[in-house]
């Protein structure tokens, strides 16, 4: 009886330009990484999502049972915890080699900051311009809203679209 | 043994949580998949604690909770909000419907059933108690709001109640309590220093202002006092006068530790002392929380966002100050407006950010209650 109350379904907060939408999303074959950077279909399903106007973002304004949200229009989602953000491969393996590199970026209404994991070798410009993946992942991330600062969220994870990047900055380590 | 009232639309967690309540914890649970369900169990047997999800379709965790609230028969019991809506806002908003406790799944068995015993051993909600005493507001970095709190609290206290408080300033160097309440600091306090009889609670009364909100102010004067200011033994004089007539006093303090805010400090029930996440204020209340080590008991620390950007979280702030932080005001930019005006939020906008916080401060700053001596 020391199991953690999870089960296949990923929780998941997505985040639009206009809204917050809560939801689950079914990891059991795939992370929630290899489903938003899965090229060959534009959209995630999601199961029983709860809307949230950002200017609420408290607050549940509406309830659907299963939609679909349109990857591309995604700016970010946050996970709980730093392997629901990361593909399959760099969940359970190549761990060496790898660092972490702090970050800042903006996307619309949002600042971010949090690292990235990188291969000592990357050239961090390709992050935002040869990266195949739309979705980087920002670990131990944390969001918060441009026009109200006292609202933000945390997640081990935060999936950004590289798209909506506005601002991307590397922090330098005092 | 209790009855736990759990409603979550997931039928198997439900099943889990079932037999870790009856099985390891010795409870009773009634199960609920649906919030309308809870709610009409609830009300049927009124249980000793309920288990809310949030995420629900039709009726969603925070209504069951405001529903809960609202009836006389569950309007006391303990309610645990357990949501994968984890975030700080969620908490936030599931204290705000009502909720003890905000857990964020996912939570693990042992955890979960600790805090149901937690919280059924701390026993029903108490309706909050209305805040009588003395609550002294420090900083001893000025410019950090302690005053716009002081001030939103007093009016917000006038405004519920039928017993008036009574704010008084202790500034020497031109309070501004009287100019962020949009009134003439005539009179104030710099005449009872010259008084050569005592200060009785009919010669105070003579010395306060009167705000419509029906809310009394003992102003500090406008031009700043060469000095100390108000004599140790007047302020003590003044402070007992004044608690004769008010069920509550509020102290807006100077930021200096001189005679004058010892005596008053001594004499609070509760010291708010307010601080920001700027370095200089961390440094300033770090110093403070030493200096004052013998009111350890009765400190209460209040974190206050004067501007949009706070460089450091809260949990940082806790980790510097070795002690948590009691109550949280967020930025709120109609605040400068306000001061600006003279029409403080707490009386022309009680739903602004500035003026909700400062009503979940009260829980916060009641005093600590004493056993009697035997």
């Amino acid at each position: 009886m020391e199991e953690t109350l999870r089960t296949g379904w990923l929780a998941v907060d997505f985040f639009t330009q206009s809204y917050r939408i809560s939801g689950h999303v079914d990891v059991r074959q795939k992370s929630l990484a290899d489903i938003l950077n899965d090229s060959t279909t534009g959209f995630v399903r999601l199961e029983d999502a709860y809307v949230s106007p950002l200017d609420r973002p408290g607050e549940i304004v509406a309830t659907y049972p299963a939609p679909h949200l349109v990857k591309a229009n995604l700016t970010f989602a946050v996970v709980p915890h730093q392997e629901d953000a990361l593909s399959r491969k760099q969940a359970y393996g190549r761990y060496l080699g790898t660092f972490l590199q702090q970050i800042f970026l903006t996307v619309p209404g949002f600042e971010i900051v949090g690292y990235l994991r990188l291969s000592a070798r990357v050239d961090l410009r390709r992050v935002l311009t040869t990266e195949p993946n739309e979705f980087i992942a920002v670990l131990d991330g944390r969001v918060q809203a441009s026009l109200r600062p006292d609202v933000t969220f945390t997640g081990g994870g935060i999936l950004v679209n590289r798209r909506h990047i506005g601002v991307f900055c590397v922090v330098k380590e005092e | 043994m209790a009855r736990i009232l759990v409603i979550d639309d997931n039928t198997d967690l439900l099943q889990m949580i079932r037999l870790l309540l009856e099985e390891r914890g010795g409870h009773e649970a009634i199960l609920a998949a649906e919030g309308e369900d809870g709610l009409r169990k609830a009300m049927e047997n009124p249980p000793d604690l309920a288990i809310v999800d949030i995420m629900m379709p039709g009726m969603n965790g925070y209504e069951v909770c405001r529903r809960l609230r609202q009836e006389p028969a569950t309007a006391d019991i303990p309610i645990i909000v357990l949501t994968a809506r984890g975030q700080e806002i969620d908490r936030r908003t599931a204290m705000e419907a009502g909720a003890d406790l905000h857990i964020p799944k996912p939570v693990t068995m042992s955890e979960l059933l600790e805090r149901v015993n937690e919280l059924l051993a701390r026993g029903k909600r108490q309706p909050a108690a209305p805040l009588g005493g003395t609550i002294a507001f420090l900083s001893l970095r000025g410019g950090v709001g302690t005053t716009t709190l002081a001030v939103n609290l007093s009016l917000l206290l006038a405004q519920q109640s039928e017993q008036k408080p009574c704010l008084i300033d202790l500034s020497p160097s031109s309070g501004n309590v009287a100019l962020q309440l949009g009134l003439r600091p005539d009179p104030n306090w710099s005449a009872l220093a010259l008084l050569s009889t005592g200060i009785g609670a009919e010669t105070i009364q003579t010395y306060l202002l009167s705000h419509p909100s029906g809310l009394r102010v003992l102003a500090a004067p406008f031009v700043p006092i060469v000095g100390e200011g108000l004599p140790r033994d007047k302020v003590l004089a003044a402070l007992s006068a004044l608690r004769h007539s008010f069920p509550l006093l509020v102290i807006d303090l100077p930021s200096i530790l001189n005679e004058v805010t010892m005596a008053a400090l001594e004499n609070a029930d509760t010291i708010a002392l307010v601080t920001t996440a700027d370095p200089a204020s961390i440094q300033a209340t770090i110093g403070t929380l030493q200096a004052l080590k013998g009111f350890q008991e009765k400190i209460r620390l209040i974190l206050n966002q004067p501007v949009s950007r706070q460089p450091v979280s809260r949990q940082a702030l806790e980790r510097i100050f070795r002690r948590p932080i009691d109550g949280l005001v967020p930025f709120d930019p109609a605040q400068a407006q306000a001061l600006a005006r003279g029409k403080p939020l707490a009386y022309t906008n009680p739903d602004a950010p500035l003026a909700k916080a400062v009503a979940t401060l009260v829980p916060a700053l009641q005093p600590v209650r004493r056993a009697a001596a035997p």
